[in-house]
């Protein structure tokens, strides 16, 4: 800032008008409070207030169309007690951890690849980021064409072109490969993004840091040990926690390409939610669903949300 | 770091492409680099090309698996089925009409509160930047059930307008945050400059800032498009008539069994895809610069 702001206020004459609400409430707090307004009624209507609701019905009995009665936690105990709940937990975590282990590899090979002396970066950079852009229902539909255990591509590659196979497999009818191949469509579509946050992170380190490091005789490894990880660490840390919520949350894959079957063995928390309460119009119970592991959720969030304004202090 | 100031004064004599190889983490070799680009490649464009081929496929060529990778004859009877004889052209009209009424809303609602929360000072700044980010950190799957109630009640439940109040639950935080990373990168002083010369503070803002940070508001708002475009579990729960649906809920509706239903799904498909790509080539730029939802520094 050039001129001191204790200097420059009373030449602009704008602070006046608040006078003793101005020292209350700040100095801009007119503007402020009018331009904040909007944002504040959404967040209070669309997500403080439904989040509120969601915690109390949580609470209770509720059928559709009927008002709901409280029942304090039994829902939660009931899930607890559910085999079929329980397996949709390690479900998730499953198709959560497994799917953010794969991205976070792809999209480290996917920055260390753009990062190297390479032609046409940008061209290539654009090309890697379709999948994270496209429609997710776009791109989970055409997965489900892909795996058609009939007349899908992957077999015919598979069974036909290059023969590793000796008949098709159903990908997501069976048991054995639904989790698998579900999971491959949630690294499909999200890898692209640790890419293009790692490519950003990497492009952050100073160049000098690097060639401290060749001076001091550090070998390639060394220097991508302890001079690319240490500077993409915080970045590292924001995109998995990220990763882990949307992943965790994601319905849409799983509910296109197997709706949670076969006998359960893709069925993840988002997709017994819907279902328990659509398809079983039990909401109360639903929503408990929902909201089981909210501690956790919380946590990660409250993590996630201090990282993240650390990273735009800086 | 004891050698850092002595490696600085070397290397900044060398050339910009000498510094760029250094640069270049644990380097990966050339041909190693262009095959694994190439791998990626092929992954990445394979279920587009698909999607492509297999809308302009006949349902006799989809059956006998002859000529796999093109189409053979080469027809564009799917395309005329989906507009014809399905509600398509109704679904992609809620979709526009959805996506571009509550783009504006949360582009309008963002940009003013991302300025406020990135520039102005007044009391509660802090909690409400927080209470923003926290917000976009909170799953839709958590609040479709609630918001759906909330929706019925306001006797919203089964239109488009319903959705065009709701969207902003997930693109208002995610416009704000975007935002304020911007604003925060526009010099302080510009503003300072225009006030001495007379501006009040709302007028440096739509004078000086506004223009400033155009680009950043149109990205963001793409962006914003984008992602209303692409919802899919909201429009799944809150519409029930057939005619109402948007285009991703319409898509899905589309899974039959039948082999003939693949076709024309595709051939959806591909003109559900072609906006979003769109608005990408614009958006490219600023996703390789980092403005991305997460968007950090460091």
């Amino acid at each position: 800032m050039a001129v001191p702001a204790a200097r420059l206020e009373p030449a602009l004459g704008l602070r006046k008008s608040g006078g003793g609400l101005a020292r209350v409430f700040g100095p801009d707090y007119r503007l402020g409070y009018l331009f904040v307004t909007p944002i504040a009624l959404a967040v209070l209507a669309l997500v403080a207030y439904p989040f509120c609701y969601a915690v109390y019905l949580s609470m209770t009995h509720k059928l559709v169309g009927l008002p709901p009665v409280f029942v304090g936690l039994e829902n939660y105990i009931r899930l607890y007690e559910d085999g079929f709940f329980r397996r949709a937990v390690y479900n998730s975590f499953l198709f959560t951890f497994g799917s953010v282990g794969f991205k976070l590899v792809l999209g480290m090979v996917m920055a260390l690849v753009l990062m190297s002396n390479i032609r046409w970066r940008s061209l290539w950079t654009g090309v890697l980021l379709i999948p994270w852009v496209a429609p997710t229902v776009v791109s989970a539909l055409n997965f489900l064409w892909i795996f058609d255990g009939s007349l899908g591509v992957l077999n015919y590659l598979l069974v036909k072109v290059f023969r590793i196979l000796p008949q098709g497999v159903g990908w997501l009818s069976e048991p054995g490969t639904a989790m698998a191949s579900v999971i491959a469509v949630n690294v499909w579509r999200g890898f692209p993004f640790f890419g293009i946050s790692f490519l950003a992170g990497m492009k952050a380190i100073p160049a000098e840091l690097y060639e401290a490091a060749a001076v001091d005789g550090a070998s390639a490894l060394q220097r991508f040990l302890y001079v690319t990880l240490p500077g993409i660490k915080n970045i590292t840390i924001i995109v998995v926690l990220l990763s882990t919520i949307w992943t965790f949350n994601d319905f849409g894959i799983v509910y296109i390409l197997t709706k949670g079957g076969p006998g359960g063995s893709t069925m993840v928390m988002p997709v017994l939610t819907y279902e328990t309460a659509f398809g079983a119009q039990r909401l109360g119970e639903a929503i408990a669903v929902a909201l089981y592991l909210l501690p956790a959720l919380g946590l990660t969030i409250v993590v996630l949300a201090r990282y993240m304004r650390k990273g735009r202090k800086r | 770091m004891r050698a850092a100031a002595g490696g600085e004064a070397s290397e900044s004599k060398r050339s910009p492409r000498a510094e760029r190889g250094k640069r270049g983490v644990l380097r990966v070799q050339g041909p190693i680099a262009y095959a694994v680009l190439l791998a990626l490649g092929l992954i990445v464009l394979f279920p587009f090309y698909w999607m492509t081929v297999t809308s302009f496929k006949g349902e006799d060529q989809m059956r006998s698996l002859t000529s796999m990778f093109w189409p053979r004859p080469f027809m564009a009877e799917n395309y005329q089925h989906l507009v014809s004889k399905t509600e398509f052209v109704s679904w992609y009209t809620n979709s526009v009409i959805v996506s571009v009424l509550s783009t504006i809303l949360a582009t309008a609602v963002g940009t003013v509160g991302a300025y406020a929360l990135a520039r102005l000072k007044f009391l509660g700044r802090g909690f409400m930047a927080s209470a923003t980010l926290i917000t976009y950190l909170v799953p839709p799957s958590i609040l479709f059930i609630p918001l759906y109630a909330q929706i019925k009640t306001l006797g919203l439940a089964n239109s488009l307008f319903g959705l065009v109040l709701s969207y902003p639950s997930f693109t208002v935080p995610f416009v704000t945050w975007l935002l304020m990373g911007y604003f925060e990168s526009i010099p302080e002083e510009l503003e300072e400059a225009a006030m001495i010369d007379g501006a009040t503070r709302f007028g440096a803002f739509r004078r000086v800032i506004l223009p400033l940070a155009a680009p950043g508001v149109l990205a963001a708002s793409l962006y914003a498009f984008t992602q209303a475009w692409n919802e899919f579990l909201y429009s799944l729960v809150f519409i029930t008539d057939a005619r109402l649906r948007t285009l991703p809920v319409g898509l899905a509706s589309f899974i039959t069994g039948d082999v003939y239903g693949w076709g024309y799904l595709m051939s959806g498909a591909v003109l559900t895809t072609l906006p979003v790509i769109a608005a990408y080539i614009y958006l490219q730029k600023y996703m390789v610069e980092g403005l991305t939802a997460g968007s950090v520094k460091g």
